[in-house]
């Protein structure tokens, strides 16, 4: 069994701000009529991404792959944030 | 030249750019896990990875069994933990390539670029954005870049291609860094 490596505090607090500064770019670049318009998957899919930065995560739940998602996450205009 | 190795984000998102083909000018050969060739689809990353692999620039790496047991003992430090995301395999696997052969890690992943604050053996791994290799192309004279406002320039023509941004405090410190060496 391999035990977990944690993070220091002081890291997580400042991935805390960083997260919530990325969250609020996509939010803000987001086509909202066209992910409205799109299969409840694909827009939940989105939905994910937009709220928590996770491609595979997002992809898993469109059935994508990640390079499908992504030009999904492209035509609904929600910008990648590193 | 350096060696560097690549994950699916990086190549998906610099795929996108205009002035795509200077990467293969930074370096000598670049990595890619097959893993990661599977999660391309998009014609723009299909196309760049296929020129990139004929001519010999991008290298499919041959993964073995002791690098599969990395892998699994990184995954069980660091995948569960919630505040670091899109810790899947394709882009961990491309972490292990860089601890294991010392080449530039080429990342959009966060989750990855997390570990990397941290994690006490893959700290020392160097990852690049694809905003410190614009950085790289500046240093390498690769782009033509003599002001500051240049720099941002050719920031902002990727994050347009990309439909991209970066953290305003590493955009500030690249700034920094290019500021001082414009005035070497």
């Amino acid at each position: 069994m391999v035990g977990k490596v944690r993070p220091p505090p002081e890291l997580v607090r400042e991935w805390e701000r960083e997260d919530e500064e990325f969250r609020e770019l996509r939010r803000r670049s987001a086509d909202w009529k066209f992910i409205e318009e799109q299969e409840p998957r694909v827009r939940l899919a989105l939905i994910a991404y937009i709220e928590t930065g996770d491609r595979y995560l997002a992809a898993r739940l469109a059935g994508l792959t990640l390079g499908e998602f992504d030009e999904l996450r492209v035509k609904a205009g929600v910008v990648c944030a590193t | 030249m350096m060696l560097g190795v690549a994950d699916s984000c990086f190549l998906i998102d610099w795929a996108r750019f205009g002035r795509r083909e200077l990467l293969a000018n930074l370096f000598e050969a670049i990595f890619v896990h097959e893993e990661v060739l599977a999660q391309l689809r998009s014609p723009s990353a299909v196309d760049f990875a296929s020129r990139l692999l004929a001519r010999g620039v991008l290298r499919l790496y041959p993964w073995s069994l002791a690098e599969e047991e990395l892998y699994l003992r990184l995954r069980d430090e660091v995948a569960l933990d919630p505040r670091i995301p899109s810790l899947e395999r394709p882009d961990l696997l491309c972490l292990v390539i860089a601890y294991e052969t010392g080449a530039v890690l080429l990342t959009e992943n966060l989750g990855i670029l997390r570990v990397i604050q941290f994690h006490p053996t893959f700290s020392r791994v160097t990852a690049w954005t694809a905003l410190e290799v614009l950085e790289q192309l500046v240093y390498r004279e690769l782009a033509e870049v003599r002001s500051v406002g240049d720099f941002l320039n050719l920031v902002a023509e990727y994050c347009e291609d990309a439909k991209h941004v970066f953290s305003r405090k590493r955009l500030e410190e690249a700034v920094e860094r290019v500021r001082r060496w414009l005035a070497r």
